[in-house]
This record gives C-alpha cells, sequence and structure tokens, in this order.
C-alpha cells in the first residue's frame, strides 16, 4: 500500500520523520472506520443486554405463582395451573377456559410469561396481573449478582424474576402504562397501516415526477426549477414536514391526530427519495431500447410503460424499499401529527388515532419507570430486526433482478 | 438529460397522430412532479404566514434578544437565543467528532482502501446511516451518559455532550460520502506530480488532495450541518428539552428541534400564541438548514466546474 518514494536511500534525521508520519498516518486513517463499527456493535450489544432485567415484583393474591416448564408448554396450559391454583373446582376451570369471553378478559388482566428465573428456580412460567407493583428493576449484571441478597430480602408476597423482557406476547400484548403488561401490538399494526398508506400515496407521485423529468421534461428553467427544488426538499428537517402536516393536514383540513394526516405528511416526506432513486434507474435504461420500440411504431407511452418501466421495476423496487425502511425509522414529523397520544387500540382505518413503533419507543424512552427502558430496549430490538430485513430484501431485489443492458 | 435521449424524445414528438391520451399523460405526470414544488411552497407559506401572526404580537427585538425561551410560563419570554446557543452546543460538539473522522474515512476511501476493503468500510457507513435516530437518542441517554457522568463532574442526566458524541457518529456518514466523491475526483495526475517531486504519501493527502477537493470537503461539512441543526430524536431524548441560554455544555439545554418536539408532546390549540411560536422556530429552522444546504450546492457546483 505504501506508495510514493521511497525515502531509504537518504536516512536523514528530516526524512526519518517524513517517514515515519508517512506511516503512522497510513495506519491511522483506518481508527474511524473501526471507531463506527464498535460503536454500532457496542449499540446493538447495550440494547440486547438491556432487554433483560432483574425486578422484584409485588404480586396480588391472583397473580405471583410460578410453575416449571415441565409442567406447561403453552399459555394455556399455564392458565389452567394458575386456575386451580387459586382454588377454583375442575369444572370451573373447564368453563372459564372454554369462554372465549371470560379468556379475553382474563388476557386483559393478566399477562403468562415464560421467565429465565423466579426465586423458585429457572426457566418458570409466571402468570402477572396489571395490578402488579414494581418494587425494584435493577440491570442484568447488578441483579444476577446481587440475586440471593435480593432473594433473601423478599416479603411475602414479593417475587423475584430474571425477566426477558423480548418474549413471545410482547409483540401481541396492548400498551398499559403497567410496563409488565405494555406491549408492541398497537405500534406494530400502526407502522403496518402508515407504511402501506403512505408508500400508497409516495410511490405513484415519486415514480410519476421521475418518468416526467426523466422522459417528457423540456430543457427549460421550470424543469431546473423542478430539479433543484426536490434537491432542497430533500434536505428539509423531517420535524419541518411535521409543522406542515400539523398546519395543513391536521388543523387545515381537520383530520385530527389520524393515520391519514401521518401518512399524507409522511408521503412528501418520502416522495424525494422514492424520486431520487427512480430517476436513477430510468437513467440507467439506454436510449437504443427507447428507439427500438419507437422503431417498432410504438407511441411514446406504450414505449415508457410496455419497455422502459418494465426494465427500471427492480431499480425503483430497491428505492421504494430503502424508503419505506426509512419511513419506519421517522419518529420526529410524526410526533407533531398526533403519533404521541396514548393509543390503546389497533386502528381500524385511516380516520383511527394511531402510534408507531419509534414514537413507542421514544414515549418508553421519556417515561420514568427504569422498566421502560426494557420495554424500549425489546422494542429497538424489533425495529433493527425490521429494517434488517428490509435492508436484506432491498440487497436480494437489487442482486436478483439487476438488469445489465 | 443526454443528448441521445434528447434525439429520442424529438424522434417520439414527430410521430402522425399523437393521440388525446398520449398527450393527457405528459400533463398528468407534470401535475405530479408540481407536487414537489407545491410542498416547498405549503412549507414556506405555512412556517412565515404563522411566524407573521407570532411577529405581530411579539417585536422582533424580543425574539432576538430576551434571555429566555418560556412561552408556556405566565410570563412568557420569547428569546430565540437560548434555543440558538443550545443547538450551536449540540451541533459544534456533533461536528468536532465528525469532522476529523469524516475526513480521515474518505482519505482512508479514497486514497488508501483497496476495493474490496471500500465497498465494507461504504457498508459499515450505510449501517450507521439506517440506524434511526431514535435509537441513537436511547443509546447516547442509556450508555453513554452514565460513562460520561461518572468521568465529568456536575454533568447533568440530558447533556449536549453525550448528545453531541452519538449525533457526530450520526453525521459521519453524510461527510465522509460527499468529502470522499470529491476526492476521487481529484485527477491523478496531481497526485503523480507530487509523487514525482520526492512527496510522501502522506504530504501527497494533506498538501495536494486535500486542498484540491476542499470545496466538496467544505460542502460535505455544510451538509452534515444541516443535518445535525435539523436532526431531532437525538436532541429531543439525550440532550434535554429545558431552553438556557448558556454555552457550558454540562447543561441541560434544548435545540430548535427538541423544543419543537417538546411543544408538540404538549397541546397547545392552534391560533394560540405558543403555537405561534412554535412555528417561528420551525421557521428559523428551515432558514438554517435551507441556507446551509443551497451553500453546500453552491460551493459543489464551483468545484464541478474546475475538474470536469
Amino acid at each position: 500500500m505504501q506508495r510514493g518514494l521511497s525515502l531509504e536511500s537518504s536516512k536523514s534525521p528530516e526524512n526519518l520523520r517524513r517517514d515515519r508520519i508517512n506511516r503512522v498516518f497510513a495506519r491511522a486513517v483506518i481508527v474511524p472506520t473501526v471507531l463506527a463499527l464498535a460503536l454500532i456493535a457496542v449499540l446493538i450489544l447495550d440494547t440486547i443486554y438491556d432487554t433483560v432485567s432483574v425486578q422484584v415484583v409485588e404480586v396480588t393474591e391472583t397473580s405471583g405463582k410460578s410453575f416449571p416448564l415441565g409442567q406447561a408448554w403453552n399459555a394455556e396450559q399455564v392458565i389452567r395451573l394458575e386456575l386451580l391454583a387459586q382454588g377454583l373446582p375442575e369444572e370451573e376451570v373447564n368453563r372459564l377456559m372454554a369462554d372465549p369471553e371470560e379468556m379475553r378478559i382474563f388476557g386483559l388482566r393478566n399477562r403468562v410469561e415464560l421467565m429465565w428465573a423466579t426465586q423458585d428456580g429457572p426457566l418458570r412460567w409466571v402468570v402477572s396481573s396489571i395490578d402488579d407493583e414494581r418494587v425494584s428493576n435493577y440491570s442484568l449484571l447488578e441483579g444476577l449478582r446481587r440475586w440471593n441478597e435480593l432473594k433473601a430480602g423478599l416479603q411475602e408476597n414479593q417475587q423475584l424474576r430474571l425477566n426477558p423482557w423480548l418474549d413471545q406476547s410482547f409483540l401481541s400484548r396492548d400498551p398499559s402504562r403497567n410496563p409488565i403488561s405494555a406491549g408492541l401490538r398497537v405500534a406494530l399494526f400502526g407502522t403496518l397501516w402508515l407504511l402501506t398508506m403512505t408508500l400508497l400515496l409516495s410511490v405513484p407521485i415519486g415514480v410519476g415526477t421521475a418518468i416526467y423529468l426523466e422522459e417528457y421534461a423540456p430543457k427549460n428553467a421550470l424543469t431546473r426549477f423542478i430539479e433543484v427544488n426536490l434537491r432542497n426538499l430533500a434536505g428539509v428537517p423531517s420535524i419541518v414536514f411535521g409543522l406542515l402536516g400539523l398546519a395543513v393536514f391536521v388543523r387545515g383540513m381537520n383530520l385530527g391526530p389520524t393515520l391519514a394526516a401521518a401518512a399524507l405528511t409522511m408521503a412528501l416526506l418520502i416522495m424525494p427519495t422514492i424520486t431520487i432513486a427512480a430517476r436513477e434507474a430510468l437513467r440507467a435504461v439506454p436510449d437504443s431500447v427507447r428507439l427500438a420500440a419507437y422503431a417498432l411504431g410504438a407511441t411514446k407511452w406504450q414505449t415508457i410503460s410496455k419497455v422502459v418501466i418494465p426494465a427500471t421495476i427492480p431499480g425503483i423496487a430497491t428505492g421504494v424499499i430503502l424508503a419505506a425502511a426509512r419511513a419506519i425509522g421517522e419518529a420526529a414529523p410524526l410526533l407533531l401529527v398526533g403519533a404521541a397520544a396514548y393509543v390503546a387500540f389497533v386502528p381500524r382505518g385511516p380516520m383511527s388515532e394511531y402510534t408507531v413503533l419509534p414514537v413507542q419507543i421514544y414515549l418508553w424512552i421519556s417515561a420514568n419507570l427504569s422498566e421502560f427502558a426494557n420495554t424500549a430496549a425489546a422494542g429497538i430490538i424489533v425495529l433493527l430486526l425490521t429494517l434488517a430485513g428490509l435492508y436484506a430484501l432491498a440487497f436480494w431485489v437489487r442482486r436478483r433482478f439487476r438488469v445489465e443492458w | 438529460m443526454s443528448t441521445s435521449s434528447q434525439n429520442a424524445n424529438s424522434w417520439a414528438k414527430k410521430q402522425p397522430g399523437k393521440s388525446l391520451s398520449e398527450r393527457l399523460i405528459g400533463t398528468g405526470l407534470f401535475i405530479l412532479a408540481t407536487i414537489s414544488v407545491l410542498t416547498t411552497a405549503a412549507v414556506i407559506v405555512v412556517l412565515f404566514s404563522e411566524s407573521f401572526q407570532f411577529f405581530r404580537q411579539v417585536p422582533l427585538t424580543e425574539f432576538l434578544f430576551a434571555p429566555e425561551w418560556t412561552p408556556l410560563f405566565a410570563d412568557p419570554r420569547y428569546g430565540i437565543g437560548a434555543l440558538l446557543a443550545g443547538t450551536f452546543l449540540f451541533t459544534g460538539i456533533g461536528l468536532i467528532v465528525a469532522i476529523p473522522l469524516g475526513l480521515m474515512t474518505a482519505v482512508y476511501l479514497s486514497e488508501y482502501a483497496p476495493f474490496e476493503q471500500s465497498v465494507r468500510v461504504k457498508g459499515i457507513m450505510e449501517l450507521l446511516e439506517g440506524v434511526p435516530t431514535v435509537v441513537f437518542g436511547y443509546f447516547a441517554l442509556l450508555f453513554v451518559t452514565p460513562i460520561l457522568q461518572s468521568l465529568i463532574p456536575g454533568l447533568n442526566l440530558f447533556n449536549p455532550i453525550s448528545a453531541g458524541l452519538v449525533l457526530g457518529f450520526a453525521i459521519l456518514p453524510y461527510i465522509s460520502n460527499v468529502a470522499s466523491d470529491a476526492m476521487m475526483a481529484v485527477p491523478r495526475s496531481l497526485r503523480e506530480a507530487a509523487y514525482a517531486l520526492g512527496a510522501t504519501k502522506f504530504e501527497v493527502v494533506t498538501r495536494v488532495v486535500f486542498p484540491a477537493a476542499i470545496s466538496g470537503i467544505v460542502a460535505a461539512i455544510l451538509l452534515a450541518t444541516s443535518r445535525a441543526v435539523g436532526e431531532t430524536m437525538i436532541a429531543a431524548i439525550a440532550a434535554g428539552q429545558r431552553p438556557l441560554l448558556t454555552l457550558d455544555p454540562r447543561e441541560t439545554i434544548a435545540t430548535m428541534t427538541s423544543y419543537i418536539v417538546q411543544a408538540a408532546t404538549g397541546d397547545q390549540p392552534a391560533g394560540s400564541l405558543a403555537s405561534r411560536a412554535l412555528f417561528s422556530v420551525g421557521a428559523t429552522l428551515f432558514v438554517f438548514t435551507l441556507t446551509f444546504n443551497i451553500l453546500a450546492q453552491r460551493v459543489v457546483e464551483r468545484y464541478r466546474e474546475r475538474y470536469e
């Protein structure tokens, strides 16, 4: 790698110094990359670490018993054990478990979870109730170090848990002011709804703009203005789009803090990204292809719709997926158009209130209880896995469908 | 657009019997293309009409010179200086981290890294770019701050130091991408000439490549500054939401963006002075980021003229 004149020949002190600086610098330039990689690694490991905590919880009469993994293999069996342990007769338990309404109410008030350990031993099922009160919460290492001390200090109605917050029911639980029963379900559905609506709005606009600029636009001042404008729009901070959405969609059009207002805002935000990707894809199609279509008697639109666009689908799809990834992680503008409200229900349509993954994570980070840092960490892992999936998809599409001219 | 594509277009225009629907499609696409212009217009109209209403009630001197920003207090003050100071601290610390690291990365990419290695490095930069900022905020508040608190006495839980440190990594890719493109555009002949004069690689990088690419480097820094000023979630989570006119980085501050978040998550009726104050902060933020972006484009355009 060492290029440049060799200084071996003249070993004057000055040249030796230059040589040393040169060699040190050649090693130092890699340092920022290593730091960046280290930061990403530490960030991910720290977040994973934060998804587990050691908790002391004050349980109620109808919760707090734990059952070893061998006794029950799924939530239903645990509920049966729990009800029997509450002293209900066998027939009563059978009746309750056969009644979907009773089970729904039980599900709203309780949470069945496999804890990595309780004071009774490793891997035990615990039924918690929303009335359970947190006593204290420790990070994994501190909790394990003090495990015996905490166990000895437990009072009659208290339980010690090694709680993996990111468990299977985390994704299916509704939000709650009690971290023990807080989950991601509403935010996941909100993200899915919002993403779908945003893409339905922004893909036609973004791709249409790109087709106009690449295939139709005359070379004049107006076209240049549109191009400069697009570039500047891409540089506007996302929170400013939030202000725009608040003034125009939430207030002006009276949509209120709904999915519709959020989707319109997000569509405007990611539209430049989609346009830029689509323009690159269109530019990659050589003109010989267009001329060949014209030579066969195709009209301009026939050429574009039947020849050019099919060839750009992989490029546009990659761009859309990357824009979707950006939209999924975006929290700031949505805080202004209603996502910050406490929403307890899954959206039922475009006019529903909503929240999304990153906003739910932000709200958990801002909450005071340390357990919410654990649920936030669990939420971040879900968010990062979703993004990793999308990036992998974009990578695969680019590889698999690339057109070589 | 390339000249051959112009030819293709003119060829299409000459076709006989161009139908009405063909022309309608062109018009329809043009209308879609104007949506982006309308969006920009809407941003400007919204921000400045609300700000105009704001300045009819609050004198400009109050906005510029009052020492506090407290629109929600019983005795409200509207001094943007408190938010500008916070933004300056947050952005400044971010840039102190990002500029050296980003430029080093750019040098590595353009001058040192073999091809496969540069693909990997770019991948790492894309990873950094892809991390949602709410995640960076979480990391700054719950990982970086506790470590810094044990090192720096008197450091508040919310502070611009840890937020800025993490911000530096978040904007690093913007600097390294643009700056490495600029360095790669420096003609090989300049480097070879310097080597022929007996320069070491370090001397070539610092005295030839760097000065030759300076406009691209400046543009990279301007773009990154614009990103940093507009960065919201890291500031809102880790730097704080308490406007304070200070240059002490250990204090809890508020940036323009984190104030907007704070105000938005509270409830302010439309048309109230507090709501208008929110938009005046938005307008200030918009002017700052737009200025940095336009400056960056200007610098880049000038630099293109020199090498193409």
